[in-house]
């Protein structure tokens, strides 16, 4: 028989088309539709086969809030992957997003209402309807709004960012009258801000390692822990490997991140401003500073001062911060001190990296401010490869109803009277102590969200002591999916859904320097009765008369997207949905704005006055001032919210943008010299001050510091069982030197003991930790949050997980925070989660 | 790659494409007259001639309305039943490990279903027929085909190579695994030169396709 060749199948090819184009051959198609392999069609799983939807999403297992796709099989969510169209995460996501699963499916979720139906604490419970549970709480909110008192109701929430913060805080708790509304950054990195703001304003820095040369890096565990994490470590995954950039890390511990360094320099807790200064010290007298730069720089208490005084000022004030003296306070050889800030300050360009570490100290403001000090006189600031200003996406949005109250607050969130100079973003690990104390009043309502005061802050028998006193707090409300320590605490439990049953619009820093749109839908409807409590709160407002312009979470994204020039250019929600993120691809990398000049008709806005003192353009309508002449008799730094008049820095003779202030009356130079501290008797240039308690330490007594690691949150992740399958047990790590001391071995139970109580473990000994530390993660140790996390079930848990069977582990952990003190860096309100000292002794 | 090459597998693409096309034809249904007069002009014959296809009187000189009666015939008699006939559906023929075989409506029904679908067509409301016909395969074959010589046509190297893995894949996964057993069976039952000589182009042009696929440079 003849072989088929190519040659004569492409007669018979061409022949069949002929045959095929002429009518009549008549063949029922049994395809309709065409091939799209790009966009691709019906997706199916190739292991069970099921059919899958894919659609676009965000995390909020952790605030850097990454884009995914998530995969639906047969109704159920089966998968979480990276977004690859986001330039933020370029198509990953951590072990925690991954695990969000587990937070949707947890068995012990909370999937009703349920009120108390015990003493408070003692764990009965009775279901509601929700009308039952929204009836009551809206009659006790109106009754406190109806008397004058909404600032009886406080709201206080752990993590609430973009949307979620504009409908919840902005619109509804700014419609109802209360100021009372608690956050947790100063259970973060409170002091890192506070100092930015301080120093160029507005917060938040974003290491720009897709430029830069060289990484100094000073307690921030970034490769780990950060808070735009799989952003930007991979970028400085990348900057290492391809680059051969080279990463130096100073810590007390021997953290992944600092494994991975090109060097780990070891240091003594709370001495990193020390080093910091020395290192700045070492620049300015080698003379390698950037005069350019230092145009910017407020070095004096003239802010007309010519660049040559501003450096003699500087020089003056490091005079005393040699390398020797450092070494004496830090452990750090003056040798390496010196040696690294030469390679800092001559590696163009370079970046100044911190974070927890080096702030959540006594001294973590100014420690911040040495940080920024070393970031500037390098000119590393805001240039490409630098210390960047953050750069997230501006959505506009809907405001809620026109006419709101004049708000009412108690003042409980910013820590006791004259404890902290700027405690800008509050000093809310003391709330509770300050509802004790009752001085400042308290209030009749506490309900929280995405937050934990039991176990998230220090003391926590204290916080378990007030929260379940019934003549302190008269009604709690725990708005949460899961059963936690705090929500055992509560009246009323409004079940949330996990964040992958709701919507939102996002907007986190984006390390391209270029803003990222994007948004969060959900993958499922809401578990059983869980509904999300920004629909909630839309319910809460009509049933108090006071309707917010909006019905749901989804009509606000919605809203936002038409309302956002941007994203509606882009074809708005419907493209927001199909796609989830939205940048604009012919968008440049935002640097140098402090450069830009301020237009001449900006400067002839009717209230825009010159204050002579700082050199500041304001405009005082928008401070709290009344007339004209007031606002110029107290000026501009004395004048209440003068900064949100902020119009632009007089420089030489020019008005720039400049350093636009945020939360304080800043100038607009990148204040090295700040006046707002002198007010406060600080010192106005950066400076260092030991721990008080670590000066008065005996030789017995270690230093407890914490840390994260790669695959948990903070307080929120050990009812993920893939995660607490990773991470169940966390041992305190201890130096072999110290351990020796201490008569320890490695796996002895020891117990750790400080001011406000004592905690039993087990002791890891490892020369990761430095001499004199004894290291606790945070994470563990709860004794409620589900199966999982605790061992115990939450009431109502459903008990069908079939991995409940292959829960292999039985340790819990400990949790640190029994025995770390609730106390605040007293410039910034830090929660001063490293400076406890503790006696550790064999159990 | 070079202009020429594109355009050389812009050709290949189309003519394979309408090869399966004619094929999947072939095996929808019964032969229509315009199709019948379609196959029995003489420049096609030459063709068929050409590829060692060896049609005997039965279909070369009986009067048409005859002929189409017995084409009707024996396509019902080999492929529909009732009674004796040789299933033209994957599931019956692809006999696999863990895998029920033998039977309409199979597993492997539903891959072939969700292979489809995956690369996104569906199937149509007026094809009556089940997902995993002979005919079906061929036509998905026809259309992915279809679509590669389009990529090539536009200078889209990516799609293109995207469709010939996906052709290569339901090859691989799918008609060789079954069509050419299928065509042997065909082949010794058919009393018509017609679909005797269709069934063993069809498992001529399976292996040859197959085996042409395999070997294409990316």
């Amino acid at each position: 028989m003849k072989a088929l060749t190519r040659r004569n199948l492409m007669k018979l090819g061409a022949a069949s088309g002929a045959i095929l184009a002429t009518g009549g051959i008549f063949k029922t198609k049994a395809l309709a539709g065409s091939i799209e392999l790009a966009k691709g069609g019906k997706d199916f799983s190739p292991e069970t086969g099921k059919e899958r939807q894919m659609s676009p999403s965000a995390c909020w297992n952790c605030v850097t809030r990454d884009s995914m796709i998530g995969f639906v099989e047969d109704g159920r969510l089966v998968k979480l992957e990276g977004h690859p169209g986001s330039i933020r995460g370029k198509g990953k996501i951590c072990a925690k997003g991954a695990a969000g699963i587990n937070q949707l499916y947890d068995p012990d979720r909370v999937l009703y209402p349920m009120k108390r139906a015990g003493k408070r604490g003692e764990g009965k419970w009775k279901r509601i309807s929700w009308d039952e549970a929204l009836t009551d709480l809206a009659a006790r909110l109106k009754k406190l709004r109806d008397e004058g008192h909404p600032e009886k109701f406080m709201f206080h929430y752990g993590r609430m960012k973009a949307s979620s913060s504009k409908i919840i805080k902005s619109a509804f708790l700014g419609a109802y009258g209360t100021k009372t509304v608690g956050n947790h950054t100063s259970i973060c990195e409170g002091a890192k801000w506070t100092s930015q703001e301080l120093t160029w304003g507005k917060h938040y820095d974003n290491w720009d390692f897709d430029n830069t040369n060289f990484v100094l890096n000073f307690g921030s565990n970034c490769l780990e822990a950060h808070t735009n994490s799989i952003p930007v470590l991979q970028r400085l995954v990348d900057a290492m490997v391809e680059r051969n950039v080279r990463l130096v890390t100073f810590d007390v511990r021997l953290s992944n991140t600092a494994a991975r360094s090109s060097e780990w320099v070891p240091i003594v807790p709370g001495t990193d401003g020390a080093v910091a200064l020395a290192m700045c010290k070492v620049i300015m007298d080698a003379g390698l500073y950037d005069k350019e730069f230092f145009k910017f720089i407020k070095a004096t208490k003239d802010h007309n001062a010519s660049t040559s005084k501003k450096v003699s000022a500087l020089k003056k004030q490091l005079a005393k911060y040699t390398p020797k003296w450092a070494e004496k306070i830090s452990g750090v050889p003056a040798a390496k001190i010196k040696a690294l800030a030469l390679e800092f300050a001559k590696t163009k360009p370079a970046v100044i990296v911190s974070y927890r570490g080096a702030v959540a100290h006594y001294n973590g403001t100014e420690t911040e401010r040495a940080m920024q000090m070393l970031a500037a006189i390098t000119g590393n600031i805001d240039n490409p490869g630098g210390r960047c200003r953050g750069v997230g996406a501006k959505w506009k949005y809907p405001k809620g109803p026109k006419k709101k109250p004049k708000g009412k607050g108690l003042k409980i969130t910013a820590g006791f009277k004259g404890d902290t100079a700027y405690p800008s973003h509050g000093a809310n690990h003391q709330v509770l102590k300050m509802i004790k104390d009752g001085k400042a009043g308290r209030p009749e309502i506490y309900m929280w969200y995405c937050y934990t005061p039991v176990y998230a802050n220090g003391e926590c028998q204290e916080n378990i002591d007030i929260l379940k006193d019934e003549n302190l707090i008269p009604f709690t409300v725990s708005v949460n999916a899961y059963y936690d320590e705090s929500a055992a605490l509560a009246d009323l439990i409004l079940p949330n859904p996990s964040y992958l049953e709701w919507w939102d619009y996002e907007d986190m820093v984006s390390p391209a320097q270029i803003p990222e749109y994007y948004i969060r839908q959900p993958f499922v409807k809401p578990l059983g009765e869980s509904r999300d409590f920004k629909d909630v709160v839309c319910d809460l407002a009509n049933r108090m008369g006071f309707p917010l312009g909006f019905n749901s979470a989804e009509e606000f994204v919605k809203m936002s997207c038409e309302k956002t020039p941007a994203v509606k250019a882009a074809g708005g929600f419907e493209y927001m949905k199909k796609h989830g993120v939205y940048h604009d691809p012919k968008a440049k990398p935002e640097y140098y704005g402090y450069k830009k000049e301020v237009k001449a008709a900006d400067l002839k806005k009717d209230g825009v006055v010159l204050d002579k003192a700082t050199g500041v353009y304001w405009n005082w309508h928008n401070s709290k001032a009344k007339s004209e002449a007031e606002a110029k008799e107290k000026g501009y730094t004395k004048s209440k919210n003068a900064y949100k008049g902020y119009v632009g820095q007089e420089i030489g003779g020019k008005v720039y943008k400049a350093f636009k202030p945020d939360k304080l009356n800043k100038s607009g130079y990148f204040e090295l010299y700040s006046e707002l501290l002198e007010i406060k008797n600080f010192s106005p240039l950066p400076t260092y001050y030991p721990i008080p308690e670590h000066e008065k330490m005996g030789s017995d007594k270690l230093i407890l510091t914490t840390f994260k690691v790669a695959v948990h949150i903070h307080s929120r992740s050990a009812n993920c069982k893939w995660l607490t399958e990773c991470y169940n047990d966390n041992p305190a790590w201890i130096n072999p030197v110290t351990a020796k001391r201490l008569g320890v071995k490695n796996g002895n139970k020891i117990k750790v003991k400080s001011e406000v109580g004592e905690i039993t473990t087990t002791a890891k000994v490892t020369e990761a930790i430095v001499p004199g530390v004894v290291a606790i993660s945070h994470h563990l140790g709860h004794w409620e949050y589900g199966r999982y996390a605790s061992g115990k079930k939450a009431p109502l848990a459903g008990g069908n997980d079939p991995d409940s069977k292959h829960k292999w582990w039985k340790t819990h952990g400990v949790h640190p925070n029994w025995i770390i003190p609730n106390s605040s860096d007293p410039i910034s309100g830090q929660q001063r989660w490293m400076d406890t000292v503790v006696t550790v002794t064999k159990a | 790659m070079a202009q020429t090459e594109k355009a050389q597998r812009t050709a290949v693409a189309r003519q394979r494409s309408n090869i399966y096309g004619l094929l999947a034809t072939a095996y929808r249904q019964e032969v229509t007259s315009e199709f019948l007069q379609q196959l029995r002009a003489p420049e096609f014959l030459e063709i068929l001639s050409d590829l060692g296809i060896q049609l005997t009187s039965d279909f070369l000189q009986k009067p048409e309305e005859e002929l189409l009666d017995d084409l009707a015939v024996e396509f019902a008699g080999l492929f529909l039943g009732p009674g004796g006939h040789i299933s033209p559906h994957e599931s019956v023929h692809h006999q696999r490990d863990g895998v029920e075989g033998g039977m309409l409506w199979g597993e492997t029904t539903a891959e072939v279903k969700k292979f489809i679908e995956s690369a996104g067509p569906d199937y149509s409301p007026e094809y009556t027929g089940l997902p995993d016909h002979i005919s079906v395969e061929l036509e998905f074959m026809e259309a992915l085909a279809r679509h590669e010589e389009q990529a090539w046509s536009v200078d889209d190297e990516e799609e293109a190579f995207r469709c010939l893995d996906m052709e290569r894949r339901f090859l691989e996964e799918h008609l060789s695994r079954w069509v050419p057993a299928f065509c042997d069976k065909v082949m010794a039952t058919a009393e018509l030169s017609f679909y005797r000589e269709l069934a063993g182009l069809t498992k001529r042009f399976i292996e040859f396709d197959w085996q042409e696929l395999q070997e294409v440079e990316e």
